[in-house]
């Protein structure tokens, strides 16, 4: 047999690489990441909302009786002040339908904030103390956080912040690249969630209010005062509480909807 | 939000940058396989055809590292989750492959042809997880010579 004379040729076409668009490939590839990782989310936050329901505020404060105070190192020792927001709290309780104690707590922070914290305690901020006005203002912020004792989103905000972390470890491994790419994805979902139990929150707020006071003279008092503070018009879908003018928009609309009045406020 | 914005630039230069490295880099490899084409190269035991003695049989070889851009190593990342050929890495290796001939031909400009041509592949950075960065090609074969006449 006469053996071939090698002939050198070159390929016209390389069939060894993909010749699609690379950028098609990983719009279509993170989609599908982010759709996947919002469905985890969606799916987790009701076995989160099921397991939060079988937990009575009993097991709650046994859960975290072995946990150290929140807030420790920031705690502000203001027995009168305590005593005055301790005593409001509880006139507030029944109104909001939390039938165990809340503990309140003031914590030293240059933010006007407040907290409802797992084993039953409320933290306010010494800021949002020297931010609000009246009785009745104060009163808004207490039954708001009262709200969420008696809707357990302190539990299902913690159980969704520990799903959401082992969600993006497991997705992506830890410190990865990718799960900084991801992230927000999730944080979006989270921070959804927040808002809509934030305005649930409100709403029970001011009925809770009306029943006490018999009016709702004061109830958008602190979110007036926080009016004019950085909100990101961009980043707002990110954010854990609705935009302070909605906020207020929707607790007028409740108001004119159940013929609520408008009296003077109490001072503090 | 700090960290996504980092991350936006790093794989926005790493596509930009990637992309134009690539481009140059394949139009040097067409323009120097062009002009190498003449060199038979082959994974054949013995020489092909009767081209006279043998004057000189030695090894060459050529190789490179090339590293995957921040973008492509997302992508594969991303094609991680849902499996699939990973295309970011294909003109990887495609292109560390043929350089790495092309420098083993360019390293014995006297030949008349390469033979027992070995491509052999491995990955630097093998200990990082995660974080497999370049891939090393080395070639080699056994170049001949023929006496003149």
């Amino acid at each position: 047999m006469k053996e071939a004379k090698f002939q050198g040729i070159l390929p016209t076409h390389n069939d060894n690489v993909s010749h699609d668009h690379p950028l098609k490939e990983f719009t279509t590839l993170l989609l599908g990441a982010v759709g996947l990782i919002l469905l985890a989310y969606w799916l987790l936050g009701f076995a989160v909302d099921g397991a939060v329901a079988h937990i009575s505020p009993e097991t709650e404060e046994q859960l975290f009786a072995k946990f150290d105070l929140p807030l420790a190192d920031k705690l502000v020792d203001d027995p009168e002040d305590q005593a005055r927001l301790q005593h409001l709290t509880d006139q507030l309780r029944p109104f909001v339908s939390v039938a165990y104690p809340v503990k309140v707590l003031i914590f030293k922070s240059s933010m006007a904030n407040a907290f409802a914290l797992p084993g039953g305690y409320m933290a306010i901020s010494t800021e949002m103390l020297a931010k609000v006005k009246s009785e009745n203002g104060l009163a808004f912020v207490i039954a708001h956080e009262l709200a969420h004792f008696h809707n357990r989103d302190h539990l299902r905000g913690m159980g969704r912040g520990i799903v959401m972390t082992a969600l993006a470890a497991a997705v992506t491994g830890p410190n990865s690249s990718l799960s900084r790419l991801l992230a927000p994805t999730s944080q979006f979902g989270q921070a959804q969630y927040s808002q809509a139990r934030e305005s649930l929150a409100d709403q029970t707020a001011i009925t809770a209010l009306n029943g006490y006071y018999g009016h709702v003279g004061g109830v958008d008092e602190f979110f007036t005062q926080m009016i004019g503070m950085p909100e990101h018009p961009v980043l707002q879908p990110f954010a854990s509480h609705p935009q302070l003018k909605r906020r207020i928009e929707r607790l007028e609309q409740l108001r004119v909807k159940n013929g609520w009045q408008v009296k003077a406020v109490t001072p503090y | 939000m700090g960290d996504l914005i980092v991350f936006l630039v790093l794989i926005s230069l790493g596509y930009g940058f990637g992309k134009w490295n690539e481009a140059s880099h394949y139009k040097s490899i067409d323009r120097r396989e062009k002009r190498l084409v003449y060199l038979p190269t082959t994974n054949s035991r013995k020489p092909l055809g009767e081209n006279g003695t043998v004057q000189r049989a030695y090894l060459v070889s050529g190789s490179v590292v090339i590293s995957v851009d921040y973008f492509k190593r997302i992508l594969a990342g991303l094609r991680n989750l849902f499996g699939g050929s990973v295309r970011s890495y294909e003109t990887l290796v495609d292109r560390a492959r043929r350089e790495a001939i092309l420098r083993m031909k360019e390293s014995c400009p006297k030949a008349k042809q390469i033979i027992n041509l070995r491509v052999e592949t491995s990955s630097i950075y093998k200990g990082r997880k995660n974080q497999i960065g370049s891939v090393e090609v080395l070639a080699y074969g056994t170049a001949i010579e023929y006496e003149r006449g």
